[in-house]
């Protein structure tokens, strides 16, 4: 197993405030390979009709830590993706999130299991709704699992746009008045409403103009740092990867090489 | 293939109704046929029901029933109750009239709607403006009547009636063609801008690609949301050709079919109804193979985001001088007395006493217009209001509700009158039923159209991931996104629906005499259009108000329930 490579930010940032995250610094609680996995995917098998997209991938996440998953287009990396979030159930194989095997549960049962498992999309305005304020957005996660109050609530969105560094003001634009950088941390500051312990990265700077990808780079490491995420960041950018990551997997035609 | 087995069943009850018209029918078809065949013979008992045994009335509706469709099944339609002759070769003759008018007026409107929509490809500018607004809400027998009137009365030229040479279809083609045209130009027009202001389109024009290229790749964004309502347009032509056919007596398969069911003809009218719904269930086939071609894989593989559409904004002051014009008629007439009958001023023209002239009874033409205001437009609003909830429900059952709906489609408001009317005799509540069956699948396919391109968005899998509830996802994103756009749709066909309503009575299928119902009211004036132009003309022009205002209407309703929406949220945010 590789040591997990230290991480350093990088220097340069898109947004006018920098990101702060509110939680003390945590020291990463990176589980050694021998703690029990946050996320632990055995014999993935994806089918869309006859095609086989993703098969027999297996690979863990601890708690803490960065797997990047790097690979050609059309090799599999999102369909991997889109079946550890049991947004496209697999065709076989087991993704147990912290110790719940989720190809056992039925979609009521996920709902709960979804809040600390959210994903990332590669497209910024796309995976938002052109016809909601940013701030309800944000919001609708809390709202969605019971935890919106009148009180807590707007302070919620508010530390959460703080952390993702967005300006409050932003809370009340819509995603279009907004540049692709704000809308991907607008979609972060979303993932994280309901304090997920995992987060998968779905070609989260792919997307975005190289200024901006630095940002949310480092972004997601600050992240990382105060409130111990960890990410599965799949990506065709190795450099990103390498950057980001502890490890790295790499997958073509389906299966995990090397 | 939910849809297929719905398309059956309708297609069957559809088929079924019209086998079993002659059994439905309210009125007895033997007194109406030994009238039609000897007029001095005796309705007595025994020449009834031997007319009824003739024609196998007497069998019940299962032995009709299958009588017809074996008959159906070997080419056989039957034979004319009236003339005694084959339905066949007269539905044959008359298909092949109705052909190629509709062929004509589809060029023509090509043409119109290529108009209309260029200002919005070349310039990106929104809408098309009222005037083409009013012009997609004429109905066909109003501009078949103000060609007739205008072209072929006053100025000449052109040949009004029959059909024996190719100028006589010159002025139905333009009767037909022109509001269809109208109607295809404003969707395109009204599509584009939003499509336009995408980011894909900055992007194109800032790699250098022509504006052609641009326009084009636009179109295409902008098209299959509309093909299904291209294919009701199209659909609508055959309605409309039976307005059409009847004021400039062209022998087609819409003129036959409301003879028949006029006479009671019912053989040659399940002939034509059989054709006419032929050529509809052929129209939304193509529309839908077209709309599938166009998608293609985006549909399926949820790839798909939606152009938000934005509306065109207009002046508040339009729809108030439109609504204060149309509400200070009605009101004043509503004062006056609508069937009081003055013998001694017949087709007056307009005086301080009758406003607008008088009829050629003498009756008011402003108390009428008043008093008929209520018929038409109470009605449509009625009709509009259940058609838009039956679309919306049905539009979040897409399988199901498509495959109703390409039946229904199939059958204009006209045919529907037709056949409503040849089982319950006319009448407004006839003529209510035929327009509010046919109105809602426009709506219904509208709605899941929508549904399904939100459904096909890729914020929903963000939805999803985060754990929303199917039902959460419906109200909060689904219903949302669909509902203001097809509740502009139902405000939006308004006009169109008390312009139906107008048209069947103008057809003699909806409000009868005296009832002062706005088509009824054309109907009875048009024929003395050269003594009494300002008689003819207010109906007509009480119709286009009613459409004009009523365009105007959707648009600032939209606006409205945007910011209100918007200042809703804000304060749940707070």
């Amino acid at each position: 197993m590789n040591p997990p490579v230290p991480a350093t930010p990088l220097i340069v940032a898109d947004s006018p405030a920098q990101p702060t995250p509110s939680a003390e610094p945590l020291a990463p609680p990176h589980a050694g390979p021998a703690g029990q996995p946050l996320l632990s995917v055995r014999d993935l098998v994806v089918r869309y009709g006859t095609t086989t997209a993703v098969d027999g991938v297996s690979f863990d996440i601890h708690a803490g830590e960065t797997v990047g998953l790097v690979g050609p287009s059309g090799c599999g990396k999102s369909s991997t993706a889109a079946a550890v979030l049991q947004l496209r159930r697999p065709h076989s194989g087991e993704v147990r999130f912290d110790d719940v095997d989720l190809t056992a549960l039925d979609e009521r049962q996920l709902r709960p299991v979804r809040q600390r498992l959210q994903p990332v999309f590669q497209d910024p305005y796309g995976s938002l709704s052109p016809r909601r304020r940013i701030r309800d957005q944000i919001a609708e996660p809390l709202r969605l699992h019971g935890r919106w109050s009148h009180s807590a609530g707007p302070r919620r969105v508010a530390e959460l746009l703080d952390m993702t560094g967005l300006n409050p003001a932003l809370g009340s634009r819509f995603p279009h008045e907004l540049s692709g950088g704000q809308c991907q941390r607008a979609g972060i500051a979303r993932a994280l409403a309901n304090t997920p312990r995992l987060l998968i990265l779905d070609e989260p700077i792919s997307a975005l103009d190289a200024s901006l990808r630095a940002g949310i780079l480092n972004l997601l490491l600050d992240l990382q740092d105060g409130l111990g995420l960890s990410y599965l960041f799949i990506s065709h950018d190795i450099t990103a990867v390498r950057h980001l990551s502890n490890r790295i997997l790499t997958m073509r035609d389906g299966r995990l090489v090397r | 293939m939910r849809a297929t087995a719905a398309r059956a069943a309708a297609l069957t009850a559809v088929l079924a109704l019209t086998g079993l018209l002659p059994w439905l029918s309210g009125t007895d078809p033997a007194l109406s046929l030994l009238r039609a065949r000897s007029a001095e013979q005796e309705p007595t008992p025994e020449a009834l029901a031997a007319i009824r045994t003739d024609l196998g009335l007497d069998s019940g509706p299962v032995a009709l029933l299958g009588r017809w469709a074996a008959g159906l099944l070997h080419g056989d339609l039957g034979v004319s109750w009236v003339s005694g002759t084959e339905v066949l070769p007269a539905v044959l003759a008359g298909l092949q009239v109705s052909l190629t008018l509709m062929g004509a007026a589809a060029a023509v409107a090509l043409l119109t709607g290529a108009a209309l929509a260029a200002p919005a490809a070349l310039r990106g500018r929104a809408g098309t403006g009222t005037a083409a607004a009013v012009l997609a809400a004429l109905p066909e027998f109003l501009l078949a009547l103000l060609l007739l009137i205008t072209v072929g009365v006053w100025l000449g030229g052109l040949p009004t009636s029959g059909w024996t040479g190719p100028a006589h279809l010159v002025l139905p083609a333009l009767a037909l063609g022109i509001p269809a045209g109208a109607l295809l130009g404003r969707l395109v027009a009204e599509a584009l801008p939003a499509v336009l202001e995408e980011r894909w389109v900055e992007l194109w024009q800032g790699a250098g690609t022509s504006r052609r290229y641009v326009t084009t790749a636009a179109l295409r964004r902008a098209l299959p949301p509309l093909v299904p309502q291209f294919a009701m347009v199209a659909v609508g032509l055959t309605g409309g050709a039976v307005a059409v056919e009847t004021v400039f007596a062209v022998p087609g398969l819409g003129r036959t079919a409301l003879g028949a069911a006029k006479s009671q003809d019912l053989p040659l009218l399940q002939g034509a109804i059989l054709a006419l719904l032929t050529l509809g269930l052929l129209a939304g086939a193509v529309g839908s193979a077209v709309r599938r071609r166009l998608l293609g894989p985006a549909l399926r593989d949820a790839s798909l985001t939606l152009p938000t559409a934005r509306p065109t904004p207009v002046p508040t002051a339009v729809p108030v001088a439109l609504g204060a014009v149309l509400l200070t008629t009605i009101g004043w007439g509503l004062l006056r007395e609508p069937y009081a009958i003055h013998t001694t001023a017949r087709l007056a023209a307009p005086s301080a006493a009758h406003p607008l002239g008088t009829d050629a009874l003498g009756r008011d033409v402003l108390a009428r217009l008043g008093h008929g205001a209520v018929p038409t437009i109470g009605t449509a609003a009625a009709v509009c209001l259940l058609a838009g909830l039956v679309g919306l429900l049905l539009g979040f059952l897409p399988d199901t509700a498509t495959g109703f709906a390409d039946v229904t489609n199939a059958l204009p408001p006209v045919v529907a009158g037709i056949m409503v009317a040849a089982v319950t005799g006319p009448g407004t509540g006839a003529a209510a039923l035929a327009v509010t069956l046919t109105a809602w699948p426009p709506l219904a396919s509208h709605a899941a159209a929508l549904t399904q391109e939100v459904r096909a968005s890729a914020f929903l899998t963000a939805q999803r991931a985060m754990g929303a509830s199917p039902l959460w996802i419906l109200s909060r994103h689904v219903l949302p996104a669909v509902a203001g756009p097809v509740a502009r749709h139902a405000v939006l066909r308004l006009p169109g629906t008390a312009l139906a309503l107008a048209s069947l009575g103008f057809l003699g299928l909806g409000a009868q005499p005296p009832t002062p119902e706005w088509g009824l009211l054309l109907n009875e004036s048009a024929d003395y259009a050269e003594r009494a132009p300002v008689a003819a003309l207010a109906p007509a022009a009480a119709l286009a108000l009613l459409a004009a205002l009523a365009v105007t209407l959707a648009a600032m309703t939209t606006r409205r329930r945007t910011t209100t929406s918007q200042r809703k949220s804000l304060s749940l945010a707070r």
